[in-house]
């Protein structure tokens, strides 16, 4: 019995001490990318770095006035705003129709475009938009990022839509209702936090990605992520105002990722059936 | 309102058939119960006759409509269902409400309608909580209500008691009943429990296999059942069978030989068939007054109910029960004689469990 209880305290120390490696491993390089934001220009590659400074807004200071941050992070949001929303326009009906009709195939085709490589998508996408004359347009960038969003919303949403109770529909099919609106006012109330973690998961991950803006998108229409690209010269690169670039990216992420977590445990469902 | 027809009906999964060839007439106004063993496809025929389970093959009628492929929301029929399947982000007015509003009834109708069912069903101060908020018994008259402010053509009933305790069972049993009465609609009402089906039908549908066993009354089937299997399953607890052989003018029971007492009527009728099972409901066994006049049986146990008593015993290799007087208290081990009651017999085709009449 003692040794028993012996044993499950070293493991939960083990356990501990490998949560507090994988939070440093995971954290350091945004801590240092943050910190290095507000440090002077020439402190961000000192070596070995500097852990005391006086922090400086002058990285952002630069970063708007040498470039248009804010018309590329307008384009960030259009793309990733019109992709979340082409994603959740198609996936929630077709995640319901896999739940509805347990026909798996459609949803696995679609994790598998998911997985392919994007430039299995991006050379053939880049021939038919030229050929459309559709480069550097906000609605092929939004057709492309939908195959990032749209496999997300479609396995957020299956697992919450097998979750419903069976019979809950076929009431409302007594009642009167046909698929569609069973879909509209039974099924997608019910799912509304997965929705929600759906349509985070897929802006987060639309916004992130970066291959497609780099080809498909022109001055016009570049997105934060591939636009801090050109931060890199051959040259010289502008690392504080790369980092403040980076942080300023990340940051909306970072809180929607936060706001993810609040939604994941949701208790509407209790009640509807028996227990 | 409206009558419900069911014409060779057959019901199969892929290479499996759940109901070979059922027919059945359920009238107008008429409280049917669908009853059976786990398995024997009643719950799947009262999904065929909602429009949640397509037919294989045969014909459905609900009044002069066929329906067969007819959806659900098209059949104007409500079904309770048994784990309640109320809309959980809804308000229990909402839950309600919700059948007619698709239907485009007017908002005043529509809130009569749901008040008049809420006052029927004592829910009215529930009206504006969640079902997450009502218990068991609360989200079943709910489920009820939800059915009753349509006014449907018929009801339908999927084992709706099975999740609620011992005393409320026994407390919306009556409010069903009593429902029925009032409204005065065709109801079918699927159950595995032979009380609920005795005590709230009109007839009794009694399954297995998919096949009806028998259609009838429930004194009718109680009292006179089609065949050995009904005479089992109806009546609690259940009938005792012994085989028997018609030996030298007596009623022989197969294993052990001892001689079965039984009523002139009966006997005649074992004499005809030779051989055959007798079927004794417990209550039907009569204390013989001298032991030689019944059969002697060994009691094994006792079990004191109140309103009777229960006598267990083994009687040519079959456990056994007798139900007598509750004044009557013999201890383990004791010896009694014991006689069916004469006219309370009930003799089955060995072979095919047919009843022998």
């Amino acid at each position: 019995m003692t040794d028993a209880v012996n044993t499950d305290r070293w493991i939960r120390r083990l356990n501990l001490v490998q949560l507090v490696l994988a939070g440093i491993i995971i954290m350091a390089p945004t801590v240092w990318m943050v910190l290095s934001s507000f440090k002077p220009s020439f402190e961000v590659t000192a070596y070995p770095p500097t852990l005391v400074f006086t922090p400086t807004l002058d990285n952002y200071v630069e970063l708007t006035k040498t470039t248009p941050f804010l018309s590329y992070a307008l384009n960030s949001l259009i793309v990733t705003v019109g992709s979340t929303a082409l994603g959740l326009l198609f996936g929630i009906p077709a995640a319901f129709a896999v739940s509805w009709t347990r026909i798996t195939w459609p949803a696995i085709l679609t994790l598998a475009a998911r997985m392919a490589p994007g430039t299995l998508f991006l050379l053939p996408w880049y021939v038919m938009f030229r050929q459309v004359g559709m480069i550097g347009s906000y609605t092929a960038l939004i057709l492309s990022h939908a195959v990032i969003t749209l496999p997300i919303v479609i396995w957020v949403l299956l697992p919450s839509f097998d979750g419903i109770p069976r019979s809950i529909f076929e009431a409302a099919q007594v009642d009167g209702c046909r698929v569609t609106r069973i879909l509209w006012r039974i099924a997608l109330p019910l799912v509304a936090s997965g929705v929600a973690v759906a349509a985070i998961l897929a802006f987060v991950f639309s916004w992130n990605y970066f291959l497609f803006a780099l080809v498909l998108s022109n001055g016009d229409t570049k997105t934060l992520i591939a636009a801090a690209f050109n931060f890199i010269g051959e040259g010289s690169t502008q690392w504080g105002a790369l980092m403040a670039a980076a942080t300023l990216i990340a940051l909306p992420p970072l809180v929607l990722a936060a706001l993810v977590q609040r939604w994941l445990v949701s208790g509407l469902t209790l009640g509807a059936v028996k227990g | 309102m409206a009558s419900i027809s069911i014409r060779n009906l057959v019901k199969r999964y892929g290479n499996f058939t759940v109901i070979p060839d059922l027919n059945l007439e359920i009238a107008d106004h008429e409280f049917v119960v669908f009853v059976g063993p786990s398995g024997c496809g009643k719950s799947t025929l009262l999904r065929i006759i909602a429009g949640l389970e397509p037919i294989s093959s045969g014909d459905l009628y609900i009044g002069d409509k066929r329906v067969n492929g007819v959806q659900a929301a098209r059949r104007d029929i409500a079904m309770v269902f048994q784990d309640y399947a109320l809309y959980p982000h809804m308000r229990v007015y909402d839950n309600m409400s919700f059948a007619l509003e698709l239907r485009g009834t007017p908002k005043a109708e529509i809130d009569a309608r749901v008040k008049r069912a809420a006052a029927l069903l004592h829910i009215e101060p529930y009206l504006d909580r969640k079902p997450k908020e009502l218990s068991g018994g609360q989200r079943q008259r709910v489920a009820m209500g939800r059915a009753i402010v349509r006014n449907p053509k018929a009801f339908l009933f999927d084992e709706p008691l099975s999740n609620l305790d011992a005393k409320l069972r026994g407390q919306v049993r009556a409010e069903i009943k009593a429902l029925s009465q009032e409204l005065k609609t065709t109801m079918v009402f699927v159950t595995h429990d032979q009380i609920e089906a005795m005590t709230m039908a009109d007839r009794i549908v009694v399954l297995q296999s998919g096949t009806i066993q028998q259609y009838d009354t429930p004194e009718t089937v109680y009292e006179r059942p089609a065949n050995q299997f009904v005479a089992g399953f109806i009546g609690s607890p259940a009938m005792n069978f012994f085989a028997v052989e018609w030996l030298e003018e007596r009623a022989i029971l197969s294993q052990g030989g001892a001689t079965l007492p039984l009523d002139g009527e009966t006997a005649g009728r074992l004499r005809q068939a030779g051989s055959a099972v007798v079927g004794v409901r417990p209550e039907h066994f009569a204390i013989a007054p001298d032991a030689a006049d019944g059969i002697a049986i060994d009691v094994k146990l006792v079990e004191p109910l109140g309103s009777d008593t229960l006598i267990h015993f083994d009687l040519a290799g079959v456990s056994s029960i007798a139900r007598v007087d509750p004044s009557l208290r013999p201890k383990v081990g004791d010896r009694l004689g014991l006689r069916p009651q004469a006219g309370k017999t009930h003799l089955f085709d060995a072979t095919n469990g047919q009843v022998l009449r």
